[in-house]
């Protein structure tokens, strides 16, 4: 398969800005999109409810959507990680190429399951099933979930963690569009299959039977929609919606410079190999009137035998646009707008084949969740040149842990993930300890961990004088520990030890994370970001430190009374308040005005 | 007996007086004192007490809803907050749940961390471990340490401290230790232990409530202290009780301990307003729709139960807080939401409002946009000189003038606009509906709309019609609901604790003996009000989820002692329940007990049903007859549309639509094809005809 060049949109060559075409009336348009997000929310709200693992219900690493028979997404969940909800309009032209290309036809009751990342799936562990929508025996559309399962088959347990994998065959059970129901019949055999090779089938197969439960809601309303409306309205309405959409993305990409913007980030890859570290993501945007393409010739080769290769379709694409998004169309200031394909028609992606950003099969993928996270960072490092009061500085990046292990014959699988924490950002100070950029998964309470599994969650909370300095400061990591209470195995899938988060403007780079192994024997074990499976023992246990961002601007402008809240707070020590910030504080604890002054100036000069 | 219910809200204080003998009931408003409302409450209360003939003195209770809680939250005004925790674990405020509240946006404010309730520096930690399941103690509690942060909290004048440990919600004791200590020491300390305000897994949350606790704590128990002391000097000997979120009422000791209970109340107080009228026109299955300003509140009720939220989904501004609330679906729909073309184009209403000040363009008190009020004139469904019952009015020119260049901004007539930020609304209105029936395994169908409120008598029909609710009740005084529902609360208290039991290997002792403890603190709560035991009922419910799932559905558990046999009934329910909820059940799964609640109602005198009388004719009760538009068969028309005063209507006698009726405190649009009747139970009836 090639994807060379692609261009993502036929039409993104499009210079006019389009306008509103006359073919809906603007009250009907308005209806519609209430009642096509109204549909993706009930699913979305529903699936996470009803499903058992915590990477689902907890992080809500899910996604649900209505995609038109044109393959376009309608409308997603808002409870859905966007990773997750994006690349769904790519899981369904795998889906339908994959089964045009067998001859299969999709069938009224048939129910589709899917995890090809070479054929516009995410990554394996993100498996899509698909309710196709027939109105008036032809195909209307699809109602599609995703969700990150916890195991699927792969050569250790976990969906995280295996680092190891040599091949997208050992990654785990390899779905290519497949009727799990054929015409309403379930498919027992399959069933049986899936049931037979994945650790803590219980878990799993409960949450597969939970998506295509959503699925079939979704796929019954979005036919309500059609009978109530009429399919030529509906239709219509989801052109405008897209339209409008689009019109949004394209007047802001207008406001940009036309120009070029380059950036480069890291990953650190495999830290104890030395061939298989430090790999380069290479952005140029380049912005033509209301058209983006963001070009990432330039980036490391692919990794052929171990799995930090991110798929073009279902990953790279996603961070692009959900970066932009974030950054040209940010919900705080624009407040809501409806996620369709429109938004994505302005932009372009470039990624030669054969690079990281586009892996060549059976290159393994399934560990490219953090990779894909340096994108969306190098991608917001090079439009800080155009938009530089939009952006944050550098992001940290974060680690997922897989921890499992066997009791009374059968797997638990648990996967926690560590935060990362954002870069400073114009007038405003960083977020700090939050999941970042194309993840938005939430954390597991202590309290939930603790009384189901092995394992304690023995600290969580900031690092102390930590945060990077700037004009506005830069996001904190955590530090979690947990203890096994049992033998346990863990594996870790992560970034952020090897690089720091970039500052902006004068604000200081960011704060690697770390990772230490305790042993029972006392010894301490510095471990790389990226670990395959490994065992251990009760009573040992895990730190992890989380990645500080970058400052924003230069910390000698930063406020004083700021800086001495800072103190106060414990993100910045005395110390590091005198030689960052040039601020000092009297015996009573209040900024020395005069000192201050005259060490800023000493500061100053050295810089 | 005298009641008095008093509702503030941001511009008036409403207020209503009944006696339960002679079953007279008086209403009243002032306008809010936002510095000190309880200047404006105890001002109504003499207002209305001179205006109904009765003494202060025989007053018997007045029922408060308040939003002192809730502004202070909403407005980040409480105190300067201290908080002990474990060592280890001094961010939990702090980190939460480490999602962003905005998926798509990089300069968000994460509400926590850049408005936390506790500042870090306040955060002071001991060593403390208690683990599961079964609240052992792993580090005993270094009480040398609290004793420092107490001193250092007093030193710094932090006034109101929160007490916050893990797994406290299996075993207070440390939190208990630590708070006796924080008296001994800092005796006028405001202490909220989190096992005390949420006694539930999930730190973030529970920390996070009792952290609201202490930061709204000082603030409301001055309210209600001066509250009472004005009463006091006022003449007044009642009782003061105040709404709380649960739909029940609490004394004013108990809401000065826990203010997070009160957190909804507002809100709460409308549903069971709108439940009251229905239950008086005999209806089975309400949807309470209260469209005020700038919102519309949705509740729903099932046989005068109320659903309560489920504690995953109950937020205030922005924050998590774990206290019993009844499901109430808030969107920002109302007379006041402005509609505008976005910058992509499109044609929206809302969430944005011109709220009372400057209010809609028609108010001619500065403001320049289109909203739903200037729509709903501009289409002569309002009259301009029944406005308040004439007390205010409302300029049609400016309008016409405000949609008209909307309309050209979008390409469409005038009468298309103006008809069109309603249906914009409408939809909006009956999606955020959809979201508590439909969704919920409901079907609207069988339900009546009871519409309240400013604003909702206005847009109750064609907000039925959206759905096919066949019927849409409005209240006698739609725009005082509030107040009214506060009249026929009853004194309710929540008791929960987790308990994490799995029915395969389910240990009955444990759980009988649970509840009985629950009984006991609820039985102990009450007689420190005065109340016993035997004038308080008891339900109970549990809070179940297959094993293994996240989210928690709440089952009725009967009462008595648990057995074998009858615990299978739970069991049965809740999977016919999840089936309900989610439209799939998972028959071979097991099941866990998460939480098991107990919720104590101590009866309360109530409001009766109002006196009716009214004869007459139709016709008498014809004011005039003016154009209306409405759409009829896809086209607009404007109709000659006759309006009739509702306090002149007989009961019993239809009104065919189109029709407008006029009362003080609303308006009720009567679309082509519905009819109107006044009813016995003193409300208007709206029937949908031919309904699907």
């Amino acid at each position: 398969m090639t994807k060379q060049n692609k261009k993502h949109t036929a039409n993104s060559k499009r210079n006019t800005q389009s306008t509103r075409k006359g073919s809906i009336d603007p009250v009907t348009a308005n209806v519609i999109q209430g009642a096509l997000e109204n549909i993706a929310i009930e699913m979305g709200y529903k699936l996470m409810r009803m499903s058992y693992s915590s990477i689902i219900r907890e992080s809500e690493d899910f996604g649900a959507a209505i995609i038109d028979n044109k393959c376009q997404q309608l409308c997603e969940s808002r409870h859905s990680t966007p990773l997750q909800s994006g690349p769904i309009p790519g899981y369904v032209r795998g889906v339908k190429k994959l089964l045009s290309g067998r001859g299969e036809k999709i069938n009224p009751g048939d129910v589709i399951i899917h995890n090809s990342a070479y054929h516009g799936a995410s990554h394996g562990p993100d498996v899509a099933f698909l309710v196709p929508v027939f109105y008036k025996n032809k195909l209307a559309g699809f109602s599609v979930t995703t969700a990150h399962h916890l195991d699927i088959g792969a050569l250790s347990p976990g969906s995280c963690g295996i680092v190891d994998a040599m091949d997208a065959y050992a990654e785990g059970l390899q779905f290519k569009a497949l009727k799990v129901y054929d015409k309403g019949k379930r498919n027992q055999p399959m069933w049986q299959f899936l049931h037979d090779n994945i650790r803590a089938p219980d878990l799993v197969v409960g949450d597969m039977e939970a998506q295509i439960a959503a699925c079939r809601i979704g796929a019954e309303r979005y036919l309500e929609l059609i009978e109530s409306y009429g399919q030529k309205t509906v239709e219509a309405a989801s052109e405008e919606l897209m339209s409008y959409s689009e019109r949004l993305m394209r007047s802001a990409i207008s406001d940009l410079p036309d120009g070029s913007y380059q950036a480069e980030g890291h990953v650190d890859g495999f830290l104890d190999d030395p061939d298989r570290r430090h790999y380069k993501i290479a952005v140029e945007v380049l912005v033509n009137g209301s058209n983006m393409t963001v070009d990432l010739s330039g980036t490391s080769l692919q990794c052929d035998d171990r799995p930090i290769n991110m798929p073009l379709e279902g990953t790279v694409d996603c961070a692009i646009w959900l970066t932009i998004r974030s950054i040209l169309l940010d919900s705080t200031r624009y407040g809501h707008i409806p996620q369709n394909s429109g938004l994505i028609r302005p932009i372009n992606i470039i990624a030669p084949e054969g690079t990281l950003a586009n892996p060549k099969f059976p290159a393994p993928t399934i560990a490219r969740f953090v990779s894909g996270n340096i994108v969306a960072d190098t991608l917001m490092k090079a439009l800080s040149k155009a938009v530089p009061n939009k952006v944050s500085a550098g992001v940290g990046n974060l680690k997922v842990v897989a921890f499992s292990g066997l009791k009374e014959g059968s797997h638990w699988v648990h996967m926690d993930i560590h935060e990362g924490s954002y870069g400073g950002r114009y007038g405003k100070d960083a977020m700090d300890a939050v999941d970042t950029l194309y993840a938005n998964t939430r954390n597991n309470p202590i309290e939930d961990i603790e009384s189901h599994l092995p394992l304690r969650v023995s600290r969580y909370e900031l690092r102390n004088d930590s945060s990077s300095s700037g004009k506005w400061r830069g996001g904190i990591g955590s530090i979690r520990e947990v203890t096994f209470l049992e033998d346990s195995f863990i594996s870790i899938e992560g970034d952020g030890h090897a690089f720091k988060p970039w500052g902006y403007a004068g604000g200081k780079r960011g704060k690697p994370a770390k990772v230490v192994l305790h042993k029972n024997d006392t010894t301490k074990i510095a471990l790389p970001s990226m670990m395959p499976n490994r065992a251990v023992q009760a009573g040992e246990s895990i730190t992890l430190t989380g990645t500080c961002g970058g400052g924003y601007g230069n910390p000698l402008q930063r406020n004083p009374q700021q800086v001495k809240s800072d103190i106060a707070d414990g993100f910045v020590s005395t110390n590091t308040a005198k030689k960052e910030y040039g601020v000092i504080l009297n015996k009573d604890g209040d900024v020395d005005i005069t000192a201050t002054e005259k060490v800023r100036k000493k500061l100053q000069l050295k810089n | 007996m005298k009641l008095i219910g008093v509702d503030v809200g941001g511009t008036f204080t409403d207020l209503i007086i009944t006696d339960t003998g002679t079953k007279n009931t008086h209403i009243h408003k002032v306008p809010t004192t936002p510095d000190d409302p309880s200047v404006g409450v105890t001002r109504g209360i003499l207002e209305l007490c001179k205006y109904s003939n009765v003494l202060a003195n025989q007053i018997d209770h007045v029922f408060h809803g308040t939003t002192i809680a809730t502004n202070a939250v909403l407005e980040y005004e409480g105190s300067e907050t201290g908080m002990i925790t474990n060592q280890g674990y001094r961010d939990i405020l702090h980190i939460g749940r480490h999602q962003r509240p905005e998926n798509y946006s990089i300069m968000q404010d994460i509400p926590w961390q850049s408005q936390p309730l506790v500042a870090r520096r306040n955060r002071l930690t001991v060593k403390e471990r208690i683990t599961p399941p079964d609240g052992k103690v792993l580090t005993e509690l270094d009480q040398l340490g609290v004793k420092k942060a107490a001193k250092e909290f007093k030193k710094r004048g932090i006034k109101s401290i929160a007490v916050c440990f893990l797994f406290s919600y299996i075993n207070p004791n440390h939190e208990e230790a630590a708070k006796k200590i924080i008296n001994e020491i800092y005796p006028e300390a405001f202490v909220t232990t989190s096992a005390k305000v949420a006694p539930q897994f999930r730190e973030f949350e529970r920390f996070t409530t009792a952290a609201m606790n202490a930061f709204i704590g000082p603030k409301v128990r001055d309210y209600v202290q001066m509250l009472e002391q004005r009463l006091k000097k006022s003449g007044l000997n009642a009782d003061l009780h105040i709404m709380g979120s649960n739909g029940g009422v609490a004394t004013a000791q108990t809401v000065s301990d826990l203010p997070v209970i009160t957190l909804l109340s507002g809100p709460a107080a409308g549903v069971l307003g709108g439940a009251w009228s229905a239950a008086r026109a005999a209806k089975r299955k309400v949807i309470t729709f209260d469209v005020g300003g700038t919102s519309a509140d949705i509740g729903i009720v099932i046989d005068g139960q109320y659903s309560e939220a489920t504690s995953r989904d109950t937020w205030i501004g922005g924050y998590p807080v774990l206290v019993p609330m009844i499901d109430i679906g808030t969107i920002g729909a109302g007379g006041g939401s402005i509609a505008h073309v976005d910058k992509g184009g499109a044609f929206k209403v809302g969430p944005k409002s011109s709220g009372s000040k400057p209010g809609p363009a028609c108010y001619l008190r500065g403001g320049k946009l289109p909203t739903v009020t200037d729509a709903n004139l501009s289409l002569g469904r309002l009259d301009p000189e029944n406005f308040l019952g004439g007390e205010m009015r409302l300029d049609r020119t400016i309008a016409d003038k405000v949609i008209n260049s909307l309309a050209k901004e979008l390409g469409i007539k005038k009468n298309e606009a103006a008809e069109g930020i309603l249906t914009i609304i409408n939809s909006n209105m009956a999606n955020a509906i959809r979201a508590k029936t439909v969704q919920k395994g409901l079907d609207p169908r069988e339900f009546s709309l009871v519409s309240f409120g400013g604003a909702g008598p206005l847009h109750g029909a064609e907000v039925a019609d959206m759905l096919n609710i066949p019927e849409v009740i409005i209240p006698p005084y739609p725009g005082i609901t509030s107040a009214e529902g506060l009249l026929t609360t009853d004194l309710k208290y929540d008791q929960i604790k987790t308990e994490f039991q799995v029915n395969n290997k389910l240990d009955l002792k444990r759980l009988n003996r649970d509840f009985k403890e629950l009984s006991q603190s609820l039985f102990e709560q009450y007689k420190a009000d005065g109340i016993s035991a035997s004038k308080v009922k008891q339900f109970r419910f549990g809070d179940l989820r297959y094993v293994g799932q996240g989210y928690e559905l709440r089952v009725p558990i009967s009462d008595g002692i648990l057995n074998k046999k009858n615990i299978e009934k739970v069991w049965s329910a809740f999977h016919k329940q999840h089936q309900q909820e989610y439209g799939h059940f998972f028959a071979d799964s097991p099941i866990e007990i998460v939480n098991i609640r107990l919720t104590g109602v101590g009866i309360m005198p109530k409001i009766s049903a109002p006196k009716v009388k009214k004869k007459g004719t139709i016709n008498a009760a014809i004011i005039k007859i003016a154009p209306t538009v409405f759409r009829i068969n896809k086209k607009l028309k404007t109709i000659d549309t006759k309006f009739y005063d509702r306090n002149c209507l007989p009961i019993d006698k239809i009104v065919r639509g189109p029709a407008i009726i006029l009362q003080k405190d609303t308006t009720t649009v009567v679309p082509p094809n519905w009819t109107a009747k006044a009813d016995k139970s003193a409300n208007l009836i709206l029937t949908k005809i031919n309904p699907k």
